[in-house]
């Protein structure tokens, strides 16, 4: 819980007041709906204030001029010299309104510079508010939300929910009334929309319709609210709020594979988890103690913004940028804000400074990663998500591993080991020099350099052995090496590579060089001056190995082959002489390296034996230990499990049993590798092992670092528990805490925007005092309080605000309401407006019948007109070339399983208002364009569902125009067409007919647009008439719009 | 909107819809919808008036009625082009003094440097016009229009990598998110011409480096305003504008039988529940099929005397090249289209100047310098604003190898040049100069704030009053931090 602390204070200002009519008009274009009755500071006062004098006048105390605030009510009383801005109930000695009517241009506020001209009916309010007395109210957002006793209304039988009284309390003061109930076509439409994002099924229309109970309503919308299609559809407006994508976003833009955590919010959402785990959670899921992967799966949530790995890039500048992004998200989200202002300096216009912005910022700096994603889909942290499918596989060959190793362990244990009484006899062989290269190469060597290979003999120069050597004299870069040797080099553990070498002390070498081939060239050791850039510096292919030898004698260089990543097991085909500079001479070289050692023995003595004296890591490491100790040294456990090692592995007797097993065994690991191999990988949050410092920076930049910070809440708000983990979860907590006023609201006015289309707060994404004041503050209040109290209870909820008379009401509008509320704030009628872009194609498939209901899985690529990922993208980027999925299974699914490239969204969804999802987004705007117009008319995918819709109605009823038309515009409507609007159906079907039987030819292509085959046995030039009229039945203004 | 006189017109229209046959067309709908009218009947829309667009705006009386930009994405070398530095042939190969560097910050391809060896710019160069304006052998042709244009040498940013970079001088901000200038230009100003989208983005074909910088649909996307007013990106091949044409086997009259009916029946439902958005939608869907003629027309190119395709170039003969694109904007300029944007690829010169670079420049040069002059002959150069540049500069110092016959540059942020034209910008003027390593600005810096309200300016906008309320914020194109137009290039 959150401590209490006092809040500003509230002075309920219920100035009574009415105002001139011309007054009011001008509040309405900025203010919310209907008429304003009295003077509310914070709806009406505040704005103005915050709009005309914050910025220098308000909380940022950097911005404040003349050491006046306005934003407090101690700042606006306060005597300035023997005058103050604000003198209650004395507007004409108010330097406020002094200043504001001022003639002079150098009095006058705001300044002319500043561009801003406040209204002669803003300042008539301002004038009016001081006259009443110019009492201030902490800003309503920020005052923990509280239900008061339901309001009075005129009709109780009406308004039977909580809701519907707040709702018709303002109609009763606007005059106003509400609407009829919508009929239940209309409801069943409407509602399944809302809760599913799909159309209703006809025996869905027909069963609501039919149902005589008088609970019918309510069961229909519990059967909404237990279909699967609702996660999937309410995840969606969560998706777009995290910025959910399946690219990086940025540059390359290439693949990120995220799309466990797009399951996982629709899995939540399906399981009604409470809201208040929902984003502990995605804010702190591996914080949580011992972590199950769908808690770190749902931290990805943190993972969802852009990134880049663009050449060039300073890391830290990124990874300030991706925090940033976080901390930005997260004042969206949570608490209605825009906070990204306050990176630079004091917010302006709410209490929410510099400080407060680092310290959120503070929560979010830890994550135990590259920023630089790399252009990798799975960006570490990642973790491994199984489907079901593949838990079970992996649950199976893990069951069968396990029976294989009981197995082994009840064999062992009935084997006696006895030793021999004449065990073979056995030597241990010593580590033998190899050589492999003197006064020759090896067969098959294939001789390749700079310049030919040349060898010397002992009168031309120093040679170490036999009869010659090989030289160079180089400027730069120089070598000799060759490749395809036919006996390669097998190496084994400890080998050691040796060359011997000889430096012209009158010109030296900067650098030599040795590489080795196994495949590739990525073995090197070099001595002296790291000019030779190949490789990695420091690592096995560019093994520092000191000073340059000794010039004018010869030397030998031996280099630990492991240590330049020849494994053992490795075969070296080739080696290379290599220098910077010089004149260089080389002889023998080659390997020392122990014979391979006997698999099998008869005697457990003879093995110990042997392997005592084997100076070369061949055993495990604990049974290596075992057999070097001194017999008596063993303890009886150590004995055993040598043995057993012994009866396992080595025994002639026995071995050859085992390693059937092992084999079997094997074959189970390397199946489970496969398994794994094919886990998708999610990005999933990690906090580093020490807290990394954050610091307040200057002007927002990452390099320009200032005063250091906790991690801390904003200040303005209640504190955090002091119990509570000073981390993500500790955050996460008191997020969620019943005390803080923020997340309650700003969530309930988000569903309450999926239903209505507008919030109570219109501006969802900003609860500061810039945004726009709540049509139904205590309404908004009410849903906020009960949803907490309901266990934050998402299906609840929503259950309540489509049970609701309000949601239930007709949508038809008059010219009078229009009038006075074209917005429909102050919903005098039901919601009406267009489906998003998603919806418009899931009903498209849906009423054909050709949706594909599977859930879940990899992002699909339904086709998408060629050439858009082409003409922006990044030509090696791996998102650079669209192409499409085939099949119904991929082509037909629900929108929200669409691959999203951010740089270059599907069209299908941006035409319609879709967000790019690079940045958060809470609120979509809704558009009418003729591009939306030409995509519903024409994109293949729609024209193949109006051709599937065709055939589906054509086999679902009978040979009859009018039939077929009204069953197709009832599939499309829920309801059954006027006498008008099927006599024009009909007319529009004849005269496509006429059309398509002259024109057969253009018929058959007509049918044969898109993923589907058309049914070959209806008549082609019928089908493409009815194509045509599905076409423009998926086209009508009531299809569109959720009505 | 006036939802009264909505709902009479609806009321008249409704009536007629009762009296009327069934196949009603296209000029008796648009009849009753009076902005529609002069849409219909617009072909040369020249000194028509704007639908659409903020009723305070234009602020004062425009220079220009619209713009075209050239972007050449991946930010050309100004060294090699247009700000001329001949002292460096004498420092070929020596290093860029710490004196000029400053320990600025470097993108991580060079940072690791040893040296920053300077490489003297291998081109020509040459005093042109009247104005005596520097420009470099890789641009004959810009040669010859100096001093229709205004060179400015000094616009400088802060960030140093293509995708902020680039975000930033088209959006005003380094992050995702915002409106790009077209975008904002479509809010506040509207269309000309009802028929065609008033802010389009072309993508062109590019010859050098073919490993390009990305773009990104936010570069013209719409951020915080409403998606209408996002650039509609033209496609290089298939339809231009996406799902223009009607599927195979649906003719034009069979298009209209449905659209007839499908007016009738939204009638009806506006009829029943009265949504103004209802009546906004059949006249949208009566201009999307008016769209199915006029983009036809617009890219139709059969009408262009073969003078003006010479002009252009032999490359205008192919589709997708900027030659092309070069053309269609002016074809989009006389039709009334505010804002057309060129992003040509292929800028990013960290290696192979020698060998790209002409390449790049072989693209644009002829095309731009058509497009100027066939503005020009057409009277249309004072009213329509031309703006060719990058997103950043390029260094001095040589990325990776250098030789007298080749180098590679690479991002720099400090100083870069652009050039405009026309719509009330002065000829023959180069504005600001940077020192003898084109690293530092010496005088006349400006910002790409400053060419942003620059090109608002011409436009008649003050960008100081162009905003849009947004998550609590007046969002400006050119963001909090002081902006002004580069007044010494504008005529008075």
């Amino acid at each position: 819980m959150m401590t209490k602390r006092s809040v500003p204070v509230v002075v309920a200002a219920s100035l009574t007041l009415m105002i001139a009519p011309a007054v009011r008009a001008g509040l309405e274009g900025g203010q919310g709906a209907g008429g304003v009755k009295s003077i509310e500071f914070n709806r009406d006062i505040r704005p103005i204030l915050s709009n005309y004098c914050f910025h220098c006048h308000g909380p940022s105390a950097h911005d404040r001029k003349a050491k006046l605030r306005l934003d407090t009510m101690d700042g606006a009383y306060k005597d300035l010299g023997g005058y103050a801005a604000v003198v209650p109930g004395k507007p004409a000695d108010s330097e406020l309104i002094a200043r504001i009517t001022a003639k002079n241009p150098d009095d006058l506020m705001p300044p002319p510079k500043e561009k801003k001209t406040m209204k002669p009916e803003e300042i008539e309010l301002l004038r009016q508010w001081i006259k009443r007395g110019g009492q201030y109210e902490g800003h309503w957002a920020f005052v923990a939300p509280t239900a008061d006793e339901l309001p009075k209304v005129s009709n109780a039988a009406w308004a039977k929910t909580p809701i519907d009284r707040y709702i018709m309390a303002r109609l009763d003061a606007e005059g106003l009334t509400p609407s009829e109930q919508a009929d239940r076509h209309t409801l069943v439409r409407r509602v399944t929309f809302d809760l599913t994002g799909l159309p209703p099924t006809p025996e869905e229309v027909e069963a609501f319709v039919k149902d005589k109970s008088p609970n019918a309503y309510e069961k229909l919308v519990d059967r909404l609210l237990a279909s699967p299609r609702f996660g999937e559809h309410v995840g969606r407006y969560w998706l777009d709020a995290v910025r959910y994508g399946d690219t990086h976003g940025l540059h390359l833009d290439n693949y990120r594979e995220m799309w466990p955590y797009r399951d996982w919010v629709i899995n939540a959402f399906n399981a009604n988890m409470p809201f208040d785990q929902f984003v502990t959670e995605q804010l702190a899921g591996d914080l949580l103690p011992n972590p199950t992967r769908d808690q770190l799966v749902a931290s990805g949530f943190n993972r969802c913004n852009i990134t880049t790995s663009e050449g060039g890039s300073i890391a830290e500048e990124v990874y300030v940028r991706n925090v940033v992004d976080r901390v930005d998200t997260y004042g969206t989200i949570f608490m209605g804000m825009t906070v990204g202002c306050s990176r630079c300096h004091d917010h302006k216009f709410d209490p929410f400074t510099m400080k407060d912005y680092y310290s959120l910022f503070a929560f979010f700096n830890n994550l135990d990663a590259n920023p630089l994603d790399g252009n990798k889909k799975d960006h570490p942290p990642v973790i491994k998500v199984p489907t079901p499918e593949q838990q079970q596989q992996l649950d199976d060959t893990q069951a069968e591993l396990s029976r294989i190793d009981e197995e082994i362990k009840q064999k062992l244990a009935a084997v006696k080991y006895t030793e021999p009484a004449n065990p073979t006899e056995v030597t241990v062989p010593q580590p033998t020099e190899m050589v492999w290269i003197d006064d020759d190469t090896p067969a098959g060597a294939n001789l390749q350099g700079n310049t030919p290979w040349k060898f010397i003999t002992k009168t031309d120069g120093p040679v170490f052995s036999g009869e010659k050597a090989s030289t160079r004299t180089a400027k730069g870069l120089s070598q000799h090496f060759f490749t395809d040797a036919k006996e390669p080099l097998t190496l084994g553990k400890g080998d050691t590579l040796f060359a011997y070498v000889y430096l012209d002390p009158k010109d030296p070498p900067k650098e030599i060089m040795l590489q080795w081939n196994d495949g590739k060239w990525e073995h090197r050791a070099y001595w002296g001056g790291n000019v030779i850039p190949w490789g990695g510096d420091k690592s096995p292919s560019r093994l520092p190995m000191g000073e340059l030898p000794k010039t004018g004698k010869w030397v030998r260089l031996e280099v630990d082959a492991q240590k330049v990543g020849l494994n053992p097991g490795a075969k070296v085909n080739g080696w290379a002489f290599t220098q910077h500079d010089g004149t260089v001479y080389w002889d023998k070289a080659g390997i020392i390296t122990t014979p391979a050692h006997p698999q099998k023995f008869d005697s457990l003595a003879m093995w110990q034996k042997y392997f005592r004296g084997l100076d070369k890591p061949v055993l495990p490491k604990d049974i290596d230990a075992i057999v070097k100790l001194e017999d008596d040294k063993r303890t009886p456990e150590q004995v055993k499990k040598m043995t057993e090692y012994f009866v396992e592995n080595v025994w002639t007797e026995t071995s050859d049993e085992f390693q059937k097993m092992h084999a079997k065994r094997d074959q189970l690991e390397k199946k489970t590798d496969g398994i794994e191999k094919g886990f998708a990988t999610t990005l999933i949050f990690k906090e580093r092992k020490d807290i990394k410092d954050a610091f307040m920076l200057e002007r927002g930049e990452y390099d320009k670092k200032g005063e250091k910070v906790d991690r801390q809440t904003p200040a303005f708000l209640p504190p955090m528990n002091p119990n509570l983990p000073h981390d993500r979860l500790g955050l996460a907590k008191w997020t969620t805490d019943p005390a803080n006023p923020l997340t309650a609201r700003v969530t309930v006015n988000r569903f309450w925007q999926q239903c209505f289309g507008v919030g109570i707060v219109k501006t969802s994404e900003d609860f500061g005092s810039q945004g726009q004041w709540p049509s139904h503050p205590e309404l908004l209040d009410y849903l906020a309080v009960s949803f907490v109290k309901s266990g934050w209870d998402v299906k609840a909820l929503l259950k309540s605000i489509v049970m609701s008379a309000t949601y239930q009401q007709a949508s038809k509008a008059t010219p009078s309401l229009l009038a006075k509320d074209p917005e429909n704030r102050l919903l005098a009628r039901g919601p009406r407006f267009r489906l998003d872009a998603e919806m418009l194609r899931d009903q498209a498939l849906a009423l054909s019948g050709l949706l594909v209901e599977k859930m879940g899985g990899p992002s699909v690529k339904p086709p998408q007109p060629s050439g858009l990922w082409q003409a922006v993208g990044y030509s090696s980027s791996n998102t650079a070339h669209f192409k499409a999925d085939t099949g119904d299974d991929k082509v037909h699914r629900r929108s929200v399983y669409t691959f999203w490239k951010r740089t270059s969204p599907p069209p299908q969804m941006t035409t319609f208002d879709a967000p790019d999802r690079e940045s958060c987004t809470v609120r979509r705007e809704r558009t009418n364009t003729p591009l939306q117009a030409l995509l519903l008319m024409n994109d293949p995918q729609f024209v193949e569902a109006s051709r599937a819709f065709a055939e589906r109605v054509m086999h679902e009823v009978g040979d009859d125009p009018v039939a077929r038309a009204a069953h197709m515009f009832h599939l499309a409507t829920a309801r059954q067409p006027s006498a008008i609007e099927l006599e024009t159906l009909v007319a529009t079907y004849r005269d496509h007919l006429a059309t398509y039987t002259r024109d057969i030819e253009g018929a058959a292509k007509l049918v044969t647009v898109g993923e589907s085959k058309s049914d070959e046995k209806l008549d082609v030039s019928q089908l493409a008439a009815w194509t045509m009229v599905a076409n423009l039945v998926l086209n009508l203004d009531e299809v569109l719009n959720k009505g | 909107m006036d939802p009264i006189r909505d709902h009479m017109l609806a009321m008249t229209r409704r009536h007629f819809f009762k009296a009327g046959a069934l196949g009603l067309g296209v000029p008796a709908l648009t009849s009753l919808m009076p902005g529609a009218v002069r849409a219909a009947n617009s072909t040369l829309t020249t000194g028509s008036a704007a639908l659409g667009g903020l009723p305070d705006l234009p602020h004062f009386a425009p220079k220009a009625k619209r713009a075209i930009y050239l972007f050449m994405a991946g930010a050309p070398c100004q060294m090699d082009l247009l700000d001329y530095k001949p002292k460096m042939d004498e420092m070929y190969d020596k290093d860029l003094p710490e004196s000029i560097r400053q320990g600025q910050r470097l993108t991580t391809m060079t940072s690791g440097q040893k040296r920053f060896p300077i490489a003297p710019s291998k081109f020509k160069f040459e005093q042109c016009g009247q104005s005596g304006a520097w420009v470099s052998e890789l641009l004959p042709y810009h040669k010859k229009m100096v001093d229709d244009i205004s060179i400015i040498r000094t616009v400088h940013t802060e960030a140093i990598n293509h995708d902020p970079a680039i975000t930033y001088i088209c959006t005003g901000h380094q992050l995702p998110g915002k409106a790009s200038l077209g975008s904002w230009l479509s809010y506040g100003l509207g269309t000309e011409n009802a028929n065609l989208p008033s802010f389009v983005v072309m993508t062109p074909t590019w010859t050098g480096r073919k490993d390009a910088q990305a773009l990104y649909n936010r570069l013209w996307g719409s951020g915080f305003l409403a998606s209408k007013y996002q650039g509609v990106s033209l496609r290089r091949s298939g339809d231009p504008v996406l799902f223009l044409s009607n599927p195979d086997g649906v003719d034009s009259t069979t298009r209209r039988r449905m659209l007839d009916s499908l007016a009738k029946l939204n009638q009806q439902t506006y009829d029943a529940v009265a949504d103004p958005e209802t009546q906004a939608r059949i006249s949208q869907y009566e201009m999307a099929f008016r769209m199915q003629s006029s983009v036809p027309e617009l890219m139709d190119m059969s009408g262009e005397s073969k003078a003006t395709l010479d002009m252009y170039g032999p490359d205008v003969e192919k589709e997708g090249t900027f030659a092309r694109s070069a053309l269609l904007a002016r074809r989009m300029a006389e039709r009334g289209v505010r804002f057309v944007q060129i992003f040509h690829r292929g800028w990013d010169q960290h290696g192979n100047v020698a060998g790209d670079l002409p390449k790049q420049t072989h693209d644009i040069d002829q095309p731009a310098w058509a497009l100027v002059q066939d503005l020009k002959q057409r009277g249309m150069l004072d009213e329509t604003l031309v703006i060719w540049g990058g997103e950043f500069g390029r260094t001095i110092y040589s990325q990776g190898g250098l030789s007298h016959e080749n180098y590679g540059r690479d991002h720099h942020p400090r100083c870069f040049s652009i050039w405009m034209a026309g719509g009330g910008i002065k000829g023959g003027v180069v504005h600001g100069e940077t020192d003898d390593f084109s690293y530092n600005i010496v005088k006349d810096p400006v910002h790409i704030r400053d060419l942003n309200a620059t090109i608002l300016h011409q436009l008649g906008i003050d960008h100081e009053r162009f905003t849009y309320k947004f998550q609590g914020l007046d969002q400006r194109l050119t963001g909090v931090e002081h902006a002004e137009p580069v007044h010494a290039i504008i005529k008075s």
